[in-house]
């Protein structure tokens, strides 16, 4: 526990010393706040109705978890539905390999005018934004299993499911947690950009609001928020990646 | 892949669009609901001076972002590289803006450099850049440290290291991070251009949202889709003629 301690505390004086410096830097070379207003402006700003920016974070992050976690599990089981029907994957497979190179954010505006400006809506962009990349990746990391491996398995009396859950699946593990990765920034843009189309609470909304008003302030502070979510939510992954894929078998 | 799954590929995507297109006429679904296929290519074909205009503003934003973003994306990993010490100063701030979700930075280039073009070429160039800043570094950082030190007994230089080792070493990687930058290029050209535009697909799509014009939206996504598949396809085919020993 001790080195895990040292380093959140060397992060720690890290933030510290950088927020110093912003604040050091504004005064010190007279930046125009129009551009990066001081660190303290920010936090007084956010002091001064801490309700909305805890509001925003707490509806941006159910939007965001809401969606990860359903697109983390269909996902999955759509990669494992793929790996068993080949005729499947093959007519289904290309077009969410084509929906990767495709701007699938921009299917947000429509999600929006099915569900309204509900959290629902926010939930259902998140979701898609990372349900299919986490299929791709799931199959990708089902078919680089050594078919030997399973082969010997099987020849020692184990069944599909035990072939599948001892083998198969830890396998793809490092694989799914590339798309995970990448799902937890995108769902986090999907979820503020559909706050875009219109609603009340949220980062996206707290985004839009201070661009309106033209507040340089209110737009960093949102900002800092965005940046907090989005970080945690990301370092929350990583985390898990590095206590369930303990064996570290990146790339 | 094989001829057998290559055709089941294309008869799989014949067969959605089939779905789509008897869903949507048989229920008589509404065009809030789901518009049928062929109504939609309609409507691309009827507004196609607009559709065109606008996705000329938008792939230029792409492109032109794209370009400044990837040059100094592949600038500033090959001199954090060169340059040790800059490295431990300058890689943490990247990092930190790297920290924001990048469409949290449009309102505020937004507010900075107006309404119109230039606001979406910063922004493209901010997310392309990025991207491929982090995979060139990941690319150059994954020589063997062993090579390195064998280079260097045999009196190479930093440049000479770089140059005949990491550079090599890191192409493949950066192949990829300029793939996948064509994609995010668009994304981000389209979501700024939904904040405030003069033109641009993202706009089409925010205006037929708030005229709550559904054919026109899925129109404006099928264009847009169209424009990421060529960029994409683009780079990939010259990515393919310049990294041959793939």
């Amino acid at each position: 526990m001790k080195p895990t301690a040292m380093a959140a505390l060397r992060l720690l004086g890290g933030v510290i010393l950088a927020g110093l410096v912003w604040e050091a830097a504004v005064v010190g070379f007279g930046i125009r706040p129009h551009l990066l207003p001081r660190l303290s402006d920010i936090f007084a700003a956010i002091a001064l109705t801490p309700g909305a920016y805890w509001a925003g974070l707490q509806r941006s992050a159910a939007e965001t978890l809401i969606g990860f976690a359903a697109g983390t599990a269909v996902g999955i089981i759509n990669g494992l539905v793929f790996f068993r029907a080949p005729l499947l994957r093959d007519m289904l497979l290309p077009v969410f390999v084509v929906s990767q190179t495709i701007p699938v954010i921009a299917f947000g505006a429509l999600v929006v005018m099915w569900f309204g400006n509900t959290l629902m809506a926010k939930a259902v962009i998140a979701f898609y934004l990372t349900f299919f990349p986490v299929t791709v990746n799931t199959l990708l990391g089902l078919n680089s299993v050594d078919p030997r491996q399973a082969a010997l398995l099987r020849s020692f009396g184990a069944t599909p499911m035990q072939i599948l859950f001892r083998l198969q699946l830890p396998m793809a593990l490092p694989q799914i947690f590339v798309a995970l990765r990448l799902g937890a920034s995108l769902s986090l843009v999907g979820a503020i950009v559909g706050e875009w189309f219109g609603d009340n609470t949220g980062i996206g909304v707290l985004l839009l609001q201070a661009m309106y008003n033209e507040s340089v302030v209110a737009l960093w502070a949102a900002i800092l928020c965005a940046a907090l979510l989005g970080t945690g939510f990301y370092a929350l992954v990583a985390w898990a990646e590095r206590r369930i894929v303990f064996w570290g078998a990146e790339q | 892949m094989n001829g057998t799954s290559a055709a089941r590929g294309v008869f799989g995507a014949v067969l959605i669009l089939a779905l789509w297109e008897a869903t949507a006429r048989g229920f008589d679904l509404p065009a809030y609901t789901l518009p049928a296929v062929t109504q939609i290519l309609a409507a691309v074909w009827e507004h196609r001076a607009a559709l065109q205009a606008a996705a000329l503003v938008t792939g230029f934003e792409a492109v032109t972002g794209y370009a400044i973003g990837a040059l100094a994306g592949i600038s500033m990993a090959t001199l954090l590289v060169l340059a040790r010490p800059l490295r431990a100063g300058v890689l943490p701030l990247l990092l930190a803006i790297n920290s924001v979700p990048v469409v949290a930075w449009s309102p505020l280039v937004l507010l900075w450099f107006g309404v119109g073009v230039s606001s979406k070429i910063v922004m493209v160039a901010l997310a392309v850049g990025f991207t491929i800043f982090l995979s060139a570094l990941a690319g150059f950082d994954r020589v063997d440290r062993r090579s390195v030190d064998l280079m260097r007994s045999f009196g190479a230089g930093r440049l000479g290291i770089f140059w005949r080792l990491r550079l090599p070493a890191a192409l493949p990687l950066i192949a990829a991070g300029l793939r996948v930058a064509t994609v995010r290029s668009l994304i981000v050209a389209i979501v700024t251009e939904m904040l405030g535009a003069y033109g641009g697909l993202g706009w089409i799509i925010y205006q037929s949202v708030t005229l709550i014009d559904f054919v026109q939206v899925w129109a404006a996504i099928l264009v847009a889709s169209a424009l990421s598949l060529a960029f994409f396809g683009a780079v990939g085919a010259l990515e393919r003629r310049f990294i041959f020993w793939r």
